[in-house]
């Protein structure tokens, strides 16, 4: 649904501005003719509101370079986003960015890519390649300052109930703060763990939220750091009739998240996200910048941003966009730019 | 003789006595299981499969098998939303529109198996696919919520309606006060009203005579045809009806594949068959089923099991029932001649 | 004949309280054809299950040869040498396989068979244990494509290529041509001279006389009578296994009053001849003819599920063209198909629900159905026809088969109809039930039309005021019950109107004496 708002901005700046980016004659080769420039966007994940949002990100920042994008979406085959790797050399792109995947099929591939001498990023998959940045959403971040929210509301001392689902590996490194914060805190217990991916998803933990506080009354917080998780934890919280009673924490945002934040007595509170877009933007920019020569770092981190009820409602927050344009922080990270790199319009 | 005895009486009630040991065991080991609100969560947590699981029954009576109940009921729940939030409809277009999609799968499926000669599994697993690419495509793949935006560059202006909310979030006084959740009463209407369709009335009397010897069936005049067609379209209407019960229940257009729903609700009719020693497909069987799975569910959860360890009892308890089912009822079969 | 291939002592087997199997004492002699005879549910099924090991003996002993027999399962029996030829056809046949392969199974599923089946091997084994048959089919034609006889004689064809000490035939003839069981009683000749012991399992006394060496009549799970002395007493045979003496059928033919089924200048293909018929109200026709000769055919075309390429159909003077059984139940048509089990019982259902099933708009209100007046519908019919049960709700499935038969026509009986047609009623019934059901048909036989399609002449001469010979397709004789000169219906039947033919296959005429050469 941003990808929508954006596409609509993007189309008025084209019109006003003109078809070529302001800035292109003062940038460095191969950017002084980047229409030339073909560059491959290689996906693993690709349903769901984030995927489309980080794709919108993506469209957005290279079209805004005047790049030439291909987006090749293997939809959760791993064997076949590696050969989709292989088509991309093929068609000769000068670069890739390769958006999640497995490290065990994706290695080689890269590495084929590399020796082709391709510039490549890859976003939330390691491959294990020195030359190869790795562009992060920072889940620890994510998890860490959504529970530095939660401390900062109800104090050291409160009885939790934690959403997990192991061997996930954005949840793996969003449990690592959630095990920091509980050891820290003797005062933190975890009454009850749960968590299930069956779909739909919020459904599944509804269910399962509501035996957890039904066996657990004495629960006062609730950390699920996945939207999906929060919003079945926030169906039972309802029907149990506790929504004045307990708070949720949880982490990502999308416009139905909003919604849901800011319905009367809503019990969640807060949310820390990362906005998909402007992943889908620093990838973009970080391989620009690997094509003009410039070094973005190994490790090139977006910073997530925290989300509380009161300033959606303060802001009369009602989607994605009006987030965007009410925080600055979300909708656009200073990671990875240059003077010549053009931003999208906004 | 003592022993046959025995073995009948196994296969008769030892589904509902390990049930009843269940809700004993979880009664004592955790707290706050045995409660009338715990059982109320039990019946809203079973009812949307439970009512797919239903519909489903309906078409293996006629030995027929419908994989595309999920994903009707997933189709169901973007559409409520779509027709709500981007159409601005209102709860009532939004339902009918709902059940006419359902009724209108299921008539096609009907129609692919019956004149298309397609069979059943083939016919309703390409419907299942279709479908799950077919909701995604009026939102490009998002989900639908108030405040999205449109194709158009406008935002989505129109909200879900209360009273179409109320469908999934009001309960109802029944001695203590907010105590039966809207989808258990839907979910417990359908069920008798089913059980008294396939048990009591001459339609599905004659759907279970299609089941059982279609040939014969059709011998006395039965219009086999239609009435699997019929079989297929209530399947379709009930996935339909728990796709709209979803949709109030989390107030938005979620994407989901809806396998998940398929599997849980086929596992409550299959194991709707050992209920009783009927050894057939039968309605209280199917509620019985989805109960049983919701109490094992719930109680794991309460003491705290892991979410794998909840598919693994899934399994386990899918395997006993068909145990049941086929191998002791054929040892007492084999007792005829 | 001292020495004995099987000996059965005291064998007892109960199923619940049903008591079926109530102390069997029975010697089979090596080179002998002892038949087994008893009416359904008499528990010659049963005696036939526990020798090929499908069940296991409650008590009793089993000797083989003078070995201690009990076998586990069918597989267990069949390494012991006694083999089975069941009755249902597709107990013995792989359908989805070539002859080839059937008829060569047991190698393949020997120990020891090679990993890689050698196709022109097998074809070449295969072809000798056809020929050893007389089986003259390409061997490489799909099972389930050939015609019920044929599928037979492989199910045989495959018993004897294990080469049996003791062969259990459960009446192997029941869908033979004759012509096709001469072939299998020339076999049971060669099998006797090798001293093979047999078992032949019949109702058909065609059969039973052509075959028998020694007759056993089983009643109520007991031996009720042996007969081994030449010449075999057949009366006391069949007195033995009723429980009482077999009277010779006497029917009062009934002509019949206005006509109610015509048919007019029928082709039942297309190119075949021209066919007119005409069954009256009171009257019953047999129709009757060898499989081919159309009579299948014409059930289907008047019961609307085949079409007929030309002529008309009327009732009651009125235009009838049925295009399903829907159609055809609605204007007052019904039929008892033929095969019961696949095509008539409902196996899950019991007898209160098989006996209503075409009917059950009478026995509901509001689509609700009364459970009570089905009962009473169906308790009403079943003392009327005889069936043999506990009660209504037992299941179709225990009953014997001609008791089923007896449900399966019962339900046809409920309501009052125009014209009912009755395809091989006594296929797989006793005796006892097929008098039953002869009797019952002729009783209500007043204000409709009752057509019956049998191939054996003595079941149509059992029940008909009025026999209609079909041969390829044309009426090739018509004669009244009472005045049937038995040997022109013969030729009728097999094509040569002209006189009776001496050494023609038989077919199967209870009173007259054997023609078999």
């Amino acid at each position: 649904m941003l990808r929508r708002n954006l596409l609509k901005l993007a189309g008025a700046a084209t019109l006003t501005f003109g078809a070529l980016p302001a800035m292109a004659q003062n940038a460095p080769a191969p950017f002084d003719n980047p229409g030339d420039v073909k560059i491959a966007l290689v996906r693993y994940l690709s349903t769901g509101d984030f995927f489309q949002s980080y794709l919108s990100g993506v469209e957005q920042q290279a079209a805004a370079l005047g790049v030439d994008l291909r987006v090749l979406d293997s939809r959760q085959d791993a064997a076949l986003q590696a050969d989709m790797v292989d088509q991309a050399i093929a068609l000769g792109v000068d670069g890739i960015i390769i958006q999640h995947g497995l490290t065990e099929s994706m290695k080689a591939a890269a590495q084929r890519a590399v020796d082709a001498g391709i510039k490549v990023v890859a976003f939330d998959v390691d491959v294990e390649n020195d030359a190869i940045p790795q562009i992060e959403q920072s889940d620890y971040m994510l998890a860490k300052l959504a529970l530095d929210q939660a401390i900062a509301d109800h104090g050291d001392d409160f009885t939790a109930g934690y959403v997990y689902v192991p061997g996930i590996a954005p949840l793996d490194r969003r449990d690592v703060a959630w095990k920091e914060v509980k050891a820290a805190n003797p005062g933190i217990t975890e009454a009850a763990q749960f968590g299930t991916l069956d779909n739909p998803i919020a459904n599944a933990v509804a269910n399962q939220a509501r035996s957890v506080l039904q066996a657990n009354p004495t629960i006062n917080v609730m950390i699920a750091p996945f939207d999906e998780f929060a919003k079945g934890v926030k169906i039972a919280v309802d029907e149990a009739g506790l929504s004045q009673d307990i708070d949720i924490y949880s982490a990502d945002v999308s416009t139905a998240d909003i919604a849901a934040m800011r319905e009367p007595d809503s019990a969640w509170v807060a949310t820390v996200a990362t906005n998909p877009a402007v992943v889908g933007e620093v990838s973009v920019r970080a391989l620009a910048l690997m094509l003009a020569g410039e070094d973005p770092g190994h490790n090139v981190v977006v910073p997530p941003t925290l989300i509380t009820q009161d300033f959606l409602n303060e802001n009369d927050v009602k989607n994605m966009g009006e987030l965007g344009s009410k925080m600055p922080q979300f909708q656009h990270a200073d990671v990875a730019t240059a003077d010549w790199i053009a931003l999208p319009a906004r | 003789m003592g022993n046959e005895r025995f073995l009948n009486f196994a296969i008769k009630y030892g589904f509902l006595i390990l049930l009843a040991g269940l809700v004993i065991f979880f009664s004592l080991s955790t707290n706050g299981f045995g409660s009338a609100r715990s059982a109320v969560f039990i019946l809203q947590s079973v009812a949307i499969t439970g009512i797919l699981a239903l519909g489903v029954t309906c078409t293996l009576v006629v030995d027929g098998f419908d994989l595309s109940i999920g994903s009707v009921a997933t189709s169901s729940l973007m559409l409520s939303a779509y027709a709500m939030v981007v159409l601005e409809l209102s709860a009532g277009s939004a339902i009918l529109l709902c059940l006419l999609m359902g009724a209108f799968v299921g008539l096609v499926n009907g129609l692919l198996i019956v004149k298309f000669k397609v069979p059943d599994l083939l016919a309703t697993l390409g419907m299942m696919f279709l479908l799950i690419g077919l909701q995604r495509i009026p939102t490009q793949g998002n989900s639908v919520a108030t405040g999205m935006a449109l194709p158009d560059g406008s935002t989505a202006e129109g909200t879900f309606s209360p009273a179409f909310l109320w469908l999934g979030r009001h309960r109802m006084d029944f001695f203590l006060e907010n105590l039966l959740p809207v989808p258990v009463v839907i979910f417990l209407l359908i069920a008798v009203g089913i059980w008294l369709f396939l048990g009591f009335t001459r339609q599905g009397r004659l759907m279970y005579a299609i089941g059982s010897n279609e040939r014969a069936a059709e011998l006395v005049g039965t219009p086999v045809n239609r009435y699997k067609i019929m079989a297929y379209m209530i399947s379709g209407v009930m996935a339909s009806i728990g796709g709209i019960l979803l949709a109030a229940r989390l107030g938005r257009g979620d994407i989901a594949s809806g396998t998940n729903l398929l599997l849980d609700s086929v596992a409550a009719a299959l194991i709707g068959f050992a209920v009783l020693g009927a050894a057939r497909p039968n309605a209280f069987g199917t509620a019985v089923g989805a109960l049983f799975v919701g109490i094992l569910l719930q109680g794991l959860t309460m003491m705290n099991a892991p979410y794998y360890t909840q598919d693994f009892v899934k399994g386990a308890v899918l395997v006993i029932a068909l145990v049941f089912t086929f191998y002791l009822s054929s040892r007492r079969s084999a007792g005829g001649k | 004949m001292n020495e004995i291939a099987c000996k059965i002592r005291g064998l007892e087997k109960s199923f619940g309280q049903n008591h079926v199997l109530r102390g069997i004492d029975l010697d089979l002699a090596p080179g002998q054809v002892t038949v087994l005879m008893g009416a359904n549910g008499a528990g010659k099924s049963t005696l036939v299950k526990v020798l090929c090991g499908y069940h296991r003996k409650d008590a009793g002993t089993l000797e083989l040869g003078g070995h201690p027999y009990d076998p586990t399962d069918a597989a267990d029996a069949i390494s012991n040498g006694v083999v089975t030829v069941h009755q249902s056809i597709d107990d013995g046949v792989i359908p989805d396989l070539d002859v080839a392969t059937n008829l060569t199974l047991d190698r393949l599923t020997a120990p020891g068979a090679r990993l890689f089946v050698r196709d022109r091997q097998l074809r070449q084994a295969a072809r000798k244990v056809a020929e050893g048959m007389g089986l003259t089919m390409d061997v490489r034609t799909r099972v389930g494509d050939l015609d019920v006889a044929d599928r037979q004689m492989i199910a045989i064809a495959r018993a004897m290529a294990r080469a049996p000490r003791i062969l259990v035939l459960d009446e192997p003839t029941s869908s033979l041509s004759a012509a096709e069981a001469e072939r299998l009683f020339q076999l049971i000749d060669r099998l006797r001279a090798q001293g093979v012991a047999v078992l032949y399992i019949s109702h058909r006394m065609s059969d039973i006389r052509r075959v028998a060496d020694k007759i056993v009549c089983m009643r109520d799970g007991a031996i009720s009578g042996i007969f081994a002395d030449a010449p075999l007493d057949y009366e006391g045979a069949v007195s033995a296994m009723l429980g009482h003496a077999m009277t010779d059928v006497d029917i009062a033919p009934q002509a019949g009053t206005a006509p109610i089924l015509e048919i007019e200048a029928m082709r039942l293909t297309a190119d075949g001849p021209k066919l007119d018929f005409t069954a009256r109200d009171g009257e019953v026709v047999a129709v009757t003819g060898l499989l081919g000769s159309g009579k299948t055919r014409l059930a289907e075309i008047i019961f609307g599920l085949a079409d007929a390429p030309e002529g008309t159909m009327r009732i009651d003077g009125k235009p009838y063209a049925p295009r399903h059984a829907r159609e055809a139940v609605a204007r007052g048509v019904f039929m008892t198909p033929k095969d019961r089990r696949s095509n008539a019982v409902i196996p899950d259902f019991d007898i209160n629900d098989n006996m209503t099933l075409p009917f059950l708009g009478a026995f509901s209100r509001l689509s609700f159905l009364s459970r009570r007046r089905q009962r009473q519908a169906s308790d009403d019919m079943i003392g009327r026809i005889g069936v043999v049960c506990q009660g209504g709700t037992d299941s179709i499935l225990t009953l014997s088969g001609g008791n089923q038969q007896k449900v399966i026509i019962g339900r046809w009986l409920i309501e009052p109809c125009r014209v009912l047609l009755l395809d091989e009623p006594f296929q797989g019934v006793d005796i006892g039930a097929r008098r039953d059901i002869g009797h019952h048909i002729r009783e209500t036989a007043r204000g409709r039309a009752t057509v019956v399609f049998v191939s054996e002449i003595d079941e149509a001469l059992e029940i008909a005021d009025r026999i209609v010979v079909l041969h390829e397709g044309a009426v090739a004789g018509e004669h009244v019950s009472g005045n049937i000169d038995l040997g022109l219906v013969v030729a009728q039947v097999s094509g040569q109107a002209t006189g009776t033919a001496p050494g023609q296959p038989g077919t199967g005429v209870g009173t007259e004496g054997q023609q078999h050469g």
